[in-house]
């Protein structure tokens, strides 16, 4: 699944970003690297979304959202 | 005297630089709890014993690539300039994220100090963390500061003072815990360096190493140089070119940002007690503020009951400088008759600067109470939520969210707004963003709101005034979307921000910010306006035979009867209003001024003052539709001088900028005819 169809509230595991490269790396910068653990908080109609990654908060736009592939970690 | 040293503040967005930078060198930059406030470079210095210590405050930056502008300027920064020691502040609260940052100046081989942090907020949630083993395992001093309580300064550049003292390498210490040692590389280095990664990597960083030193000599940073080749960093390909294709085959930033954070980990392991606690406040507050039904609305809400206390407030302690001006106003005239002043200079004292600067002065209730409040809103935590409240809106008009963050510093003023504007990444995100900023009004339209809504709309002046903002947004909103559907660049609607957690706000934070405005507002006043003024006066007061009588044979009165009958459809077809209007591309407040100066009123913001203004219009067939078009153009047209000058320097294009002039005269013009002869209509019906 992606973050965009993911669970709220839901705990996943981060597997591969499918993004241009800067925004790739921008957001490996912010840790959201291959493995990592990220909790869906919240999510707007327009399917922007705010994770927890590494004890800070991000807000993603949807696309951005789509294009990270993760599972549920339960 | 010791020599001077040069430290350098590096850290995360929001993570506090500027706050600690404001307590060592007593500056007041601006500080708020959102990132990406500071873009620029700011210098600062002070004596610590008997040494100048000179500080820099970086714009925030999250890793050492060049990927962002802020990236690109501290990295330079620091490569560049002779830095001695790097103090990187690292927000305790957000150790995780905040060390791949430290890790990164680290390896650049520079001395660091590490400066950690809100340690009082870490503290509160009960978190504890080992400075001892934190500091080992990094191979850097670590020093707990509080910048907001401003406490662990004198410890922190104790130890600035002493790095060269400091045998920091042997310092480090490690022990990789039960995980699985590698031979090689592994230990060998770690007496260098906190960061070993893989033999894969510290293979290829060798012999890259060796490739530099053959080609270029001993370059300082060398690990950090090699390290940026493994990533294929295209500013170092190009400054230290090598022929590396027998070495890499792609790039390996991504195992080398992987290698750290697994890093870091092993430090969060060790150094972290009592990690998930009493950090849930936030998400709660979230809840309510970033609802997906609820978000916008509350915005909205905010909004509006902001300019509500703007003009409500604003005009409830207005008349305290209104009888002030007064009083200064007569005796001033008292004292110019009594030192026998001549006809001209009693008129330029008196109708020029008095009438001109004083009017302006009794608008600073509200403009101070405008600033207080979005001072709140910043240094809550709010404003980065705003990005995510508005993506919607804005993906809709091809902008990310994080566009309205600028458009929402543009209520307060342009130029700052338009500087904000550089934390978008995409280019053609900032362009688009730079045009639109300028019809968010800004505080120094609110004097013509005030005073025209007033005079004209009675009961509903309010509502007139706080639809201005809506006109403004609206037309912003509407010239974005024309944009987008026929640009063929994409915009990036890819919002990416981080949300920092709210505080209560800080009233000293509070008292600097507003009282910089406050200040800026009395220097414009006493510059600009009081320039402009004085110029306006003289230009309605000679003609081509000198010194005149009746304005209408002044100077003044040539040129605006020459652009008048442009204006008419607009219903602004007066040459005084054609005046007014040229004068306020100084700045905005002058349009109100050059009204004072215009029609001899002396204190326009009191009822007095308006009633005679009003009169003197109506006379001239200027009536209530008339004075909403005026207000309209006002909002829309040419941006006043300064915004004029940081939208050149932003956007670093002549072109762009007359673009933009001619661009926002034509909407202006536009949007106030079309309200003009709509409403005629209506009328006349």
């Amino acid at each position: 699944m992606t973050l965009a169809d993911a669970r709220l509230g839901g705990t996943f595991t981060v597997g591969t970003l499918e993004l241009d490269m800067v925004t790739m790396r921008r957001l490996e910068a912010l840790g959201l690297t291959k493995g990592t653990k990220i909790k869906l908080l919240n999510r707007n109609r327009s399917g922007s979304v705010i994770i927890m990654v590494r004890g800070s908060r991000l807000a993603l736009g949807r696309k951005i959202a789509e294009a990270i592939r993760m599972r549920e970690v339960l | 005297m010791k020599e001077d040293l040069q430290i350098g503040f590096v850290g995360n967005p929001n993570c506090g630089k500027t706050t600690l930078f404001n307590a060592y060198t007593g500056a007041n930059l601006k500080v708020a709890n959102w990132p990406g406030v500071t873009v620029e470079k700011k210098e600062g210095a002070f004596k610590y014993h008997d040494r100048c210590f000179r500080l820099v405050d970086l714009p925030g930056i999250y890793s050492l690539t060049s990927y962002t502008m802020e990236e690109k300027l501290t990295r330079e920064y620091i490569l560049n300039s002779n830095v001695d020691v790097i103090i990187n502040i690292v927000d305790a609260s957000g150790l995780e994220r905040n060390l791949y940052l430290t890790l990164q100046l680290i390896e650049l081989g520079i001395p660091v100090v590490v400066a950690l942090n809100m340690m009082d907020i870490v503290k509160e949630r009960g978190i504890k963390i080992n400075l001892h083993r934190l500091s080992e395992m990094l191979g850097v001093p670590v020093i707990p500061v509080s910048a907001r309580k401003k406490t662990g300064l004198d410890a922190l550049m104790h130890t600035v003072a002493h790095y060269r003292d400091e045998e920091i390498a042997s310092n480090l210490k490690h022990h990789h815990g039960d995980m699985k040692q590698e031979e090689g590389h592994r230990h060998k280095r770690h007496k260098e360096y906190p960061v070993v990664y893989s033999d894969l990597i510290e293979n290829k960083i060798d012999i890259i190493s060796d490739m530099l030193r053959a080609k270029y000599g001993r370059l300082e940073h060398m690990r950090w140089y090699a390290i940026k080749h493994l990533e294929m960093d295209a500013e170092v390909q190009a400054k230290y070119p090598i022929d590396l294709s027998k070495v890499l085959k792609q790039s390996h930033e991504e195992d080398i940002i992987n290698q750290k954070y697994d890093f870091i980990e092993e430090i969060i392991e060790e150094v972290l007690a009592n990690k998930s606690s009493k950090a849930a406040s936030t998400d709660k507050v979230d809840k309510i503020l970033t609802n997906r039904y609820l978000g916008l609305p509350i915005f909205l809400g905010i909004m509006a009951v902001i300019f509500f206390l703007t003009f409500q407030i604003g005009d409830m302690i207005k008349g305290v400088f209104e009888g002030g001006l007064e009083i200064f106003s007569s005796k001033v005239l008292i004292l110019l008759n009594a030192l026998h002043a001549g006809e001209f200079i009693t008129s330029l004292v008196v109708d020029g600067i008095i009438a001109g600067v004083g009017g302006i002065l009794t608008f600073l209730p509200n403009i101070f109470i405008l600033f207080l409040a979005l001072a709140f809103l910043e240094d809550s935590g709010y404003m980065a939520r705003v990005a995510y409240v508005m993506e919607g809106i804005m993906g809709k008009v091809g902008l990310s969210g994080r566009a309205f963050i600028p458009m929402l510093l543009g209520f307060g003023c342009t130029v700052p707004a338009i500087m904000a504007s550089r934390s978008l990444k995409n280019i053609e995100d900032r362009r688009r963003t730079i045009l639109i900023t300028p019809f968010m009004s800004c505080s120094a339209r609110l004097p013509i709101y005030v005073l025209f809504s007033q005079m004209f709309f009675g009961k509903n002046a309010m509502l007139a005034a706080f639809s201005m903002y809506l006109i403004g947004i609206l037309v912003a909103i509407i010239v974005a979307f024309i944009i987008n559907k026929n640009s063929k660049k994409e915009g990036d609607t890819n919002l990416l921000i981080e949300l920092p957690e709210y505080k209560a706000p800080n009233m000293h934070t509070i008292f600097i910010y507003v009282w910089g405005k406050v200040e800026d507002y009395l220097t414009k006043a006493g510059t600009t306006i009081f320039a402009a003024s004085v110029v306006v006066w003289f230009v309605l007061n000679f003609g081509p035979n000198g010194m005149v009588k009746d304005m209408s044979q002044s100077f003044g009165a040539i040129i605006g009867k020459a652009i008048a009958p442009l204006l008419a459809p607009a219903g602004l077809g007066m040459w005084q209003v054609a005046v007014a209007l040229i004068s306020g591309i100084a700045a905005k407040e002058v349009v109100v001024s050059s009204f004072s100066v215009l029609f001899h009123v002396n204190n326009i913001n009191t009822a007095a003052g308006m009633a005679s203004l009003t009169e003197a219009l109506a006379g001239a067939g200027f009536g209530a539709l008339n004075a909403y078009s005026l207000m309209v153009f006002c909002l829309l047209y040419i941006p006043c001088a300064a915004t004029i000058g940081v939208i050149r320097r932003e956007t670093g294009s002549v072109k762009w900028t007359a673009f933009t002039i001619f661009f926002q005269l034509a909407v202006a013009w536009l949007v106030s005819v079309l309200i003009f002869q709509i409403g005629s209509l209506f009328l006349a019906g």
